[in-house]
């Protein structure tokens, strides 16, 4: 097995793909940094800025450069804008998907699978493999993600708009049950999809898309739904950065397990039962 | 004795309706080339992924240097293949691809890539990438992933495809010296009948799943060469008037119908009336010896 995870870092390290993701982590914690805003997707705003309050907005859409942005930003007063990154760490679930590729999907889509399973493993290593170094490489990202932006808003920001390193730490273990769930389910994806286009094609929309369809499915048939905005991967990520309580963390940690262990049990069940074309 | 390498016991694959294997029973022993034969979807791959453990079977049972198919992680360790087409990481150059699956399986001695390199004529390129390589230099490429860690037995799907017919000749004397210096059993396919006659050394011809015929070099050779057919309602008889008046016992008994006379080829009305003159029903008579593709194709009519 760690032949495998070995091997298959020898390979990354010899593409661009992982180097051109860090460039990305880097480029978007500048401009996070810079901008004074932690930037987000989907439907969920983790921002100590009350962005809903109408005369916030209106500032807000009359500033025409950074620099005034930055100086109505800091208007407002000083926040952890760190930890208000972390909090949109869903923006990393792209970079996850090109982790989830270039060790799972090319495999399928070179085929070099039956390269690796005719010789040298068995289905059940190779699973784990890929999934422990998927796993440890996402860690990776998040790790460097959230201190790298840390170091970079501390230059740029200075203390003022800093957390403290140990509240950092604490942020990125508390999320990191649920990412690993989201990371389960993406290899549970590619184990289903194989090919790199279908698996892209399903995935990059996800997660908006599964927002979109519950959010209107609430809205529609007027159903309460705090399970969704509490428990929901992208508000539950915002949600526990931000003073969560002990019950609240271990409900989501145990969901992360959940997912964990029911996305990658599907996942080994159709591996194991296909046939490697 | 010879050792047994592999033996399948009743292998069969179904796929919903279709049946890609049809209870098949084959054995290979150490030190053989062994040919499989047979047209395309005849059931070749597929026979070759349930070995490589790449598909599932459906029922049946084989084994793979004594080992069960159950647990075939350290028996597949001692094996090389190269499946259908070669697949590598296009981005990756020769060296790095095969480099990637020897960390993979844990060779210490780096040298051995070279040396397959070398032994596909692969060296001079081994650092151009995968994704500009020719369909032959590709199909080298994945003989020197075969080849690499040297194996006790080599699993070879259609390997000469795309090659030109002097890589097919270099390749071919490779796998010969391979097979004799090192005593590695080769399991091959091909649908290039002449090049699996000059490598192999038994043959497997199978059709749609069902294997129709094995048989060792010799015996196809003996199959396939010139001959009188007799065929009568009395091989008993005739085979005593073949080896008692014509005095000779290079024939075969072909079945309870047929006799093949290997003498006498162009004598065949005195064979004809030797055994009429000891009142032998003789329902025909005649002088026959057939290329391997018409053996083959007459193999394929009879299996219909």
């Amino acid at each position: 097995m760690l032949s495998i995870i070995k091997s298959d870092l020898y390979r990354i390290s010899k593409g661009k793909a992982i180097y051109i993701v860090i460039l990305i982590i880097l480029i978007l914690n500048i401009v996070s940094a810079v901008g004074l805003d932690a930037g987000h997707i989907g439907l969920s705003v983790g921002t100590n800025i009350d962005v809903t309050d109408t005369e916030t907005l209106a500032q807000i859409s009359s500033v025409n450069s950074i620099s005034d942005y930055r100086k109505l930003m800091k208007s407002f007063g000083t926040f952890p804008l760190d930890k208000d990154v972390i909090g949109q760490n869903v923006n990393l679930y792209y970079l996850f998907i090109v982790i989830v590729v270039i060790i799972l999907c090319t495999d399928f889509s070179n085929k070099s699978i039956k390269n690796t399973l005719s010789s040298a493993i068995s289905k059940r290593k190779y699973y784990l493999s890929k999934l422990f170094l998927i796993l440890g490489l996402s860690t990776i990202i998040v790790l460097f993600n959230n201190y790298s932006f840390y170091l970079i808003n501390l230059i740029i920001n200075g203390k003022a708009f800093t957390s403290s390193l140990i509240d950092i730490g604490k942020y990125t273990v508390v999320q990191l049950p649920l990412i690993y769930g989201i990371i389960s389910m993406l290899c549970c994806f590619a184990f289903i999809f194989r090919k790199t286009s279908i698996f892209n094609t399903v995935t990059i929309p996800f997660i908006m898309a599964f927002q979109l369809i519950v959010t209107g499915i609430i809205n529609l048939f007027h159903i309460k739904a705090d399970w969704f905005f509490n428990y929901e991967f992208q508000y539950a990520l915002v949600n526990l950065v931000n003073n969560p309580t002990t019950s609240y963390i271990i409900k989501c940690t145990l969901l992360g397990i959940f997912y964990i262990i029911f996305f990658n049990i599907i996942g080994y069940y159709l591996f194991k039962k296909t046939d490697i074309n | 004795m010879k050792d047994i390498i592999l033996k399948t016991n009743e292998l069969t694959k179904k796929y919903k309706d279709f049946t890609a294997l049809d209870h098949v029973n084959l054995t290979i022993n150490k030190g053989d080339i062994y040919g499989l034969i047979g047209r395309n979807g005849a059931g070749k791959t597929t026979l070759m992924k349930i070995i490589t453990t790449l598909t599932n079977k459906t029922s049946g049972e084989f084994e793979l240097f004594k080992v069960m198919d159950n647990d075939l992680t350290e028996a597949k360790r001692k094996v090389g293949c190269l499946i259908e087409n070669p697949a590598f990481y296009p981005n990756l150059t020769a060296y790095q691809n095969l480099k990637y699956y020897a960390i993979q399986k844990g060779i210490v001695d780096l040298k051995q890539i070279d040396e397959a390199l070398t032994l596909v004529s692969l060296q001079q390129v081994k650092n151009k990438k995968f994704k500009t390589f020719s369909l032959g230099m590709k199909q080298r490429l994945g003989i020197a992933f075969a080849i690499m860690d040297n194996p006790d037995f080599i699993i070879l799907d259609e390997p000469i495809n795309g090659l030109d017919p002097i890589g097919i000749s270099e390749l071919r004397d490779t796998f010969k010296k391979l097979n004799e210096e090192k005593n590695i059993t080769i399991l091959i396919s091909s649908h290039i009948l002449s090049e699996l006659y000059a490598l192999a050394n038994k043959f497997c011809i199978i059709e749609k799943g069902k294997i129709i015929k094995q048989l060792t070099k010799e015996e196809l050779d003996l199959e396939c060469s010139k001959c009188i057919v007799i065929k009568t309602d009395d091989i008993k008889k005739a085979s005593n008037v073949i080896e008692t008046d014509l005095k000779t016992t290079n024939y075969k008994v072909i079945d309870k119908n047929e006799i093949r006379l290997y003498d006498y080829l162009n004598n065949a009305d005195k064979v004809n009336k030797t055994l009429s003159k000891k009142d032998i029903n003789i329902m025909s008579l005649y002088e026959t010896g057939i290329s391997l593709e018409d053996y083959f194709k007459n193999l394929l009519k009879e299996a219909k």
